[in-house]
């Protein structure tokens, strides 16, 4: 009897998330994305997230997380006993009867308001299925996050976390004050607080919504690119972020003081920095600037 | 992933539900837009702004309306804030293109742009206080022009005499060619009065586009 030689152990390194997984199954079951697509790169170096078929199925502890749909895709979790999300509460979409559903208690960080109104971080405990979606024609971002691993989130693009991942919150540092007459008024591009994710105990998933489109790229080093503010999705904590005022040629500044004028947020590497293609309009009443943090201008 | 190329510059647009279109110019080669649909750029891509006609007050939200060109030889991108479509019209030497207000995403310096105060459509096809519509020309040589629309959009060509109504709101370009004009559309119910609908004739020959998504006008 001929001895047969042992199968070589296969393994797939999810492109996305560096998830290694046996390959045997259709998708990457930590982020979603198909096995078997080439991460499309353009020829800047963008690519678009996610790269994941339609009812892609997610597993975090012994959970299982479906993302079905794909012009306002609905994350359909169905929890484990023991296991648990939490989650913004306009984000849910519905639930078993049994699943028990309480608000958190969280020091200070979400007492936040999301337009004027409280956001109440809310818990959903297993067994049992949930469902979330937003309202807004867009993309499911899944982030698995590594144990250890951070994430840099601009505010209200937040949906679900599982429980093991940790929620933190910090100031952005990027604003600038503008003056007419005895008027001062103080903007921040980005918004006054940024959230911050990370997997302090163990690996655990992290659900974002991008309106529009959302796309990733790498910045080496040193490398720096210019995004608006508000299309900014995600970033590691390695990126720093700094205000960038551009001047066209051919503007002048008149008695109004106004001037045509860019803001632009620089992202500097390394590490990764995602946008999304729908973004509200940042509005620049155009008065004069007194103030700003710490700033790089061109005018050209 | 589309790719396009003008002049000594590529275009890739990517994405399905908001598409963004990236553009990488070459040297001598430049684009103009209005600066709010820029999504992110290299930081040494010059940028200036297009002088426009005088006269004629537009405003955007408010704000001046300006028309802001970068220059190549530099990478940036666009996007709109809202579910659409990109619509790539490469322009002929010598064709003249009607355009919805604040419908395009950019256009090649090939192109040269101007805009027509329209008086007798105000509060019908845009609302507010007049209307403009931009009207982008090619004189020798081809250009590239970017529009964005709202849902879906359709392109029809009309021959010469025939006409459609279409609903105002949907309206998003037209060949110069083409000629628009409001009626109204009387609606009665039983013993009341009615009322009434604004709908655009618009007589071919030439192309007209629509968009399935728009803004609907309250009539009187």
């Amino acid at each position: 009897m001929i001895e047969q030689p042992a199968q070589p152990q296969r393994t797939h390194k999810c492109p996305w998330c560096g998830h290694i997984s046996d390959g045997k199954q259709l998708s990457c079951t930590a982020c979603g994305a198909t096995i078997d697509a080439r991460a499309v790169i353009t020829d800047s170096g963008w690519s678009e997230m996610p790269g994941r078929k339609d009812m892609a199925k997610l597993q975090m502890g012994n959970s299982f997380c479906q993302i079905e749909g794909t012009y306002v895709p609905v994350a359909d979790f169905n929890l484990a006993p023991g296991d648990g999300v939490y989650f913004a509460h306009h984000l849910l979409l519905w639930k078993d009867p049994q699943v028990n559903i309480t608000t958190m208690s969280l020091k200070g960080g979400w007492k936040r308001l999301l337009s004027g109104l409280p956001l109440v971080m809310t818990q959903a405990a297993g067994p049992g299925h949930i469902a979330f979606s937003r309202d807004a024609p867009g993309e499911m971002i899944a982030l698995p996050l590594q144990h250890g691993q951070s994430v840099d989130v601009r505010e209200h693009i937040f949906m679900v976390a599982s429980a093991n991942i940790a929620y933190d919150w910090f100031q952005t540092g990027v604003w600038f004050v503008t003056r007419s007459g005895d008027e001062t008024e103080t903007h921040y591009p980005l918004g006054n607080f940024m959230d911050r994710f990370s997997a302090p105990q163990g690996p655990g998933l992290l659900l974002l919504h991008a309106a529009g489109n959302a796309f990733v790229r790498y910045l080496n080093p040193g490398q720096s690119i210019l995004v608006k503010p508000t299309s900014l999705l995600f970033k590691d904590p390695s990126v720093q972020c700094q205000l960038h005022l551009e001047y066209p040629a051919g503007t002048w500044r008149s008695w109004s003081s106004w001037g045509e004028r860019y803001l632009w947020l620089r992202l500097y590497g390394p590490g990764r920095v995602a946008v999304q293609s729908a973004y509200e309009h940042f509005h620049d009443n155009g008065r004069d600037i007194r103030r700003h943090s710490d700033a790089t201008s061109q005018q050209w | 992933m589309t790719e396009i190329q003008f002049g000594l510059s590529t275009c890739q647009v990517e994405g399905e539900i908001v598409p963004v279109a990236e553009i990488n110019l070459g040297r001598g080669d430049s684009i103009f837009f209005e600066h709010h649909v820029m999504l992110w750029k290299d930081d040494h891509t010059p940028m200036s702004v297009m002088p426009l006609q005088g006269g004629v007050k537009r405003a955007l939200a408010g704000m001046p309306f300006i028309i802001s060109v970068a220059h190549g030889p530099g990478r940036i991108a666009f996007s709109r804030d809202a579910t659409g479509e990109l619509v790539v019209l490469p322009l002929h030497p010598g064709m003249e293109l009607d355009v919805r207000e604040h419908a395009f995403l950019l256009a090649s310096h090939h192109i040269s742009y101007s805009y027509i105060r329209i008086k007798g459509l105000r509060n019908i096809l845009f609302g507010g206080q007049g209307m403009f519509m931009d009207r982008f020309v090619t004189a020798g040589e081809p250009g590239l022009l970017m529009l964005h629309g709202y849902g879906n959009v359709f392109e029809r060509v009309l021959q010469p005499g025939e006409s459609i109504i279409i609903e105002p709101g949907a309206f998003l370009y037209k060949d110069a060619s083409v000629t628009m004009n409001i009626e109204t559309q009387k609606l009665t119910s039983g013993f009341f009065g009615g009322t009434g609908m604004n709908l655009a004739r618009m007589t071919g020959p030439g192309r007209i586009g629509i968009q399935s998504m728009y803004v609907h006008h309250h009539t009187d």
